[in-house]
């Protein structure tokens, strides 16, 4: 199972790295992609939009060192449902605009229909990654196995010594 | 069961505790660290943020009273357009629409309120929008925005491509007659600081996309049937000027 969870903890380290390193170079654009969604007033929109690049590139890190596995699975687990809201809600209101998950946001220029579902479907599949690694945390080549190894835990290790 | 197994077994359920709390107590700070981590991350965001909103932003003489748009024309409906350069549908209006725009304004009807946003960047690879947002800024300055912008849009780059550089801009505006002085603008980069302010103001303003286009206030499609349309119907509905 360690080994399924570091595949797990990596694709969305992967994830969460790819997203925010294509929005960190263009702040503005990324604080017009929140502004589209129309759920916020601009200034703070703006300054959600300048953060959330930052916060997803950190949240990247921790899941790629796998430090504090368990609480950045659950920080992207919310995130994810953030997402999904966001979207759903854009779609239900009829907004024209791409997500701006990775990259791109905005309104979609006249004649180009949204993708809203493929986007849920594709957050839903990070949102069950990040449920994963909630329930099963330890992973191989993760910090929190070096700083932290697991002790005698319902006697897990020495069943594993005893093998 | 002897007593001395009794006390091993003891002794190991108290070491086990300890190891315990000692794990709980790490795992406790390697949660703080996580933390930190993202609110570093937050912080970073925010200040750059802060600090590229902030400072001193050149206006060109030509601008609007908000200081976000090139006016051209003295007629009382305003027509506001929001375009980027490197926008292909931003090309697309243009050369519709941009004949019946110039009669408009020669016939006294409009003032033509151009915003142009840089809100592309990413679309080339070395800031084309806000680059050339500013060199038709400087363009403005010489008295030829209009001139220069259709020079932009002939040349337009392919998105995803690198744009023209700072000194191809120049070589476009001295073949279409503009002077030293906008060389030494574009050179300078004296309204860079402006293309960041035009796109703010425009996400302020609701816009989210290129090309809007507004008549009176109104939000009409991208194309000179509908502003023609839309004129009409302003110039009968209120025939005094209201700027």
């Amino acid at each position: 199972m360690q080994w399924v969870s570091l595949l797990v903890r990596l694709g969305l380290a992967a994830v969460f790295l790819t997203a925010g390193a294509l929005k960190v170079t263009d702040l503005p654009a990324s604080g017009r992609a929140v502004v589209a969604y129309e759920l916020m007033p601009n200034d703070l929109a703006m300054t959600v939009g300048a953060i959330q690049p930052f916060f997803e590139i950190a949240l990247g890190l921790l899941l790629l060192l796998g430090l504090a596995t368990r609480f950045a699975a659950w920080v992207s687990a919310a995130t994810m449902v953030v997402f999904i809201s966001g979207i759903v809600s854009a779609w239900a209101r009829g907004l024209n605009i791409d997500c701006g998950c990775f990259s791109k946001g905005g309104h979609l220029p006249p004649g180009q229909t949204p993708s809203y579902l493929p986007e849920i479907l594709r957050d839903v599949g990070f949102l069950a990654m990040a449920i994963f690694l909630i329930i099963f945390p330890a992973s191989r080549f993760s910090l929190d196995g070096w700083l932290n190894p697991v002790v005698q835990d319902e006697g897990e290790q020495t069943h594993e010594q005893a093998e | 069961m002897n007593k001395r197994n009794d006390k091993r077994s003891a002794a190991r359920v108290v070491r086990e505790q300890i190891q315990r709390e000692k794990r709980r107590k790490r795992t406790a700070w390697i949660a703080i660290v996580a933390v930190g981590v993202l609110a570093i991350g937050g912080v970073i965001g925010w200040s750059i943020y802060a600090s590229q909103k902030a400072g001193q932003v050149n206006t060109p003489a030509q601008a609007n009273a908000d200081g976000n748009a090139i006016m051209t024309g003295t007629g009382p409906i305003i027509v506001e357009d929001y375009i980027d350069f490197i926008c292909p549908y931003c090309k697309v209006y243009h050369d519709e629409a941009n004949a019946t725009l110039s009669q408009l304004i020669e016939d006294g009807k409009i003032t033509l309120v151009q915003h142009p946003v840089a809100y592309l960047d990413r679309y080339s690879t070395n800031q084309y929008s806000t680059r050339a947002s500013a060199a038709a800024a400087c363009a403005a300055d010489d008295g030829k925005f209009d001139v220069y912008t259709n020079a932009l849009f002939a040349n337009q780059p392919k998105e995803g491509s690198a744009g023209p550089t700072d000194e191809e801009l120049i070589m476009l505006g001295t073949d279409n007659g503009l002077s030293e002085s906008f060389a030494q603008c574009v050179r300078d980069k004296k309204y860079v600081s402006w293309a960041g302010k035009v796109s703010s103001d425009a996400s302020k303003a609701g816009v989210t996309g290129t090309p809007t286009i507004f008549v009176n206030g109104k939000k009409i499609q991208a194309s000179s049937a509908a502003i023609v349309a839309a004129v009409n119907e302003a110039s009968t509905a209120t025939p005094s000027p209201t700027s």
